[in-house]
């Protein structure tokens, strides 16, 4: 009987870690699915509408305070903060003038977080970055699998007005972008970030200090703009 | 080596798993960043392999791993198929999600790593147990005892010799 009792104990093992592992490359799909909810241009069209952007930047210049944003378009965390907290930052803050949104892109991910923050840096030169970052959060896909598809940022472009796509793919490869890409890693590594998404706060022009957020929905970062907001 | 000591070896292995398990879930709660001398624990832990449907890896690990500490504590056949069958399932989900960390992340999380040695550690003791157990003599708690042998009436005590009866009359 010994033979039959090793049989039977891999069995169990092995059957166990099947549902394991199904289970989590099936939850790592729906996650991404659940937050793309709806296609990415829909995403990007309307949100921003209306709102000034300049290079990484979202909202008035003379807005008194920033709120500088660190993430990697691959994170999934990030992409959760975008659907859920971003909306409300936006319509409470930015659109209102309180408040002026600064992304800076991390590409530690991988091969599709370069490419995905390749073109997010030039649609910037474009002020388009917030709506290319907010569609790719929308499509985010598994983490290097290629989801940044050329197809994907024309369908992308094509939904946010004034965007030339196929301008954009051509802008991706130029040498600024590569130096914006290393200015921004000196940034996120000056500010001490070692996890996506973190955030900076203070007044336009600093100095900025780290704000803890411990929910990725708006309670986790409206307190900290309200404390700052009222002095 | 016996089974007694396999069965407290696994148990301090299975302890520090879920001590390892537990930081990883305390961290994720309490915010903040992991100490990490590989870079990338962070990453793997916002990655989208670091849950199951909405349940932390660190909190089905640390489950995990006290199933194994309850499994290598207690003795009889259940704990050791038990033991066994836990210990591999934890080491074949734990080499996919190496593979994960390596493939697909990109980042090597240095306590994913430990947990996986420690469970690879734990699945070859549960093997060995399960072997030991075979032919071991360790009682299990279901075992009869067997009865002492009834004295005969009248004697004061076990093993006295017809001499010793009689100095004592």
């Amino acid at each position: 009987m010994p033979k039959s009792r090793y049989a039977v104990v891999l069995i169990a093992a092995a059957a166990l870690a099947v549902v394991l592992i199904g289970a989590s490359l099936l939850g790592a799909r729906d996650k991404t699915a659940a937050v793309s909810g709806t296609t990415p241009a829909a995403h990007a069209a309307s949100l921003f509408a209306g709102i000034p952007q300049q290079g990484t930047a979202l909202g008035s210049p003379s807005a008194p305070f920033t709120l500088v944003e660190y993430a990697d378009l691959q994170c999934p965390y990030c992409a959760r903060w975008a659907r859920d907290a971003l909306p409300t930052v936006v319509a409470s803050y930015v659109k209102t003038g309180k408040l002026r949104l600064v992304f800076n892109g991390m590409a530690f991910v991988g091969p599709d977080s370069h490419t995905a923050l390749q073109t997010a840096i030039a649609a910037g030169r474009e002020h388009h970055l917030w709506d290319i970052v907010h569609g790719l959060y929308a499509a985010q896909g598994g983490e290097n699998t290629g989801w940044v598809t050329d197809e994907l940022i024309a369908q992308i472009a094509a939904g946010v007005p004034g965007l030339d796509g196929s301008k954009l793919l051509d802008a991706r490869s130029a040498s600024w972008v590569e130096a914006e890409l290393a200015r921004a890693a000196a940034t996120a590594q000056a500010a001490g970030v070692r996890s996506t998404p973190s955030f900076q706060l203070g007044p336009t022009g600093g100095p900025f200090h780290i704000v803890q957020v411990d929910s990725l929905g708006p309670e986790g970062i409206v307190p900290a703009i309200d404390s700052a907001l009222a002095g | 080596m016996s089974e007694r000591t396999i069965r407290f070896t696994s148990a301090a292995l299975a302890a520090v798993g879920a001590a390892i398990a537990g930081y990883l879930l305390y961290v994720r709660f309490a915010g903040g960043t992991l100490a990490c001398v590989t870079g990338g624990c962070d990453t793997v832990q916002h990655s989208s392999y670091a849950e199951l449907f909405g349940v932390p890896v660190s909190a089905l690990g640390l489950a995990v791993f006290l199933g194994l500490l309850a499994a290598a504590l207690k003795r009889g056949e259940l704990a050791r198929l038990t033991q066994a069958t836990l210990a591999l399932a934890g080491f074949f989900f734990g080499g996919y999600l190496l593979f994960v960390q390596v493939a697909v992340i990109g980042a090597i999380c240095q306590w994913c790593v430990a947990s996986d040695l420690l469970t690879t550690a734990i699945a070859a003791l549960a093997l060995l147990r399960l072997r030991a157990g075979e032919t071991s003599a360790e009682p299990s708690p279901t075992a009869v005892r067997p009865h002492p042998k009834p004295r005969p009436n009248g004697s004061r005590g076990p093993n006295r010799t017809p001499r010793q009866r009689a100095r004592t009359r």
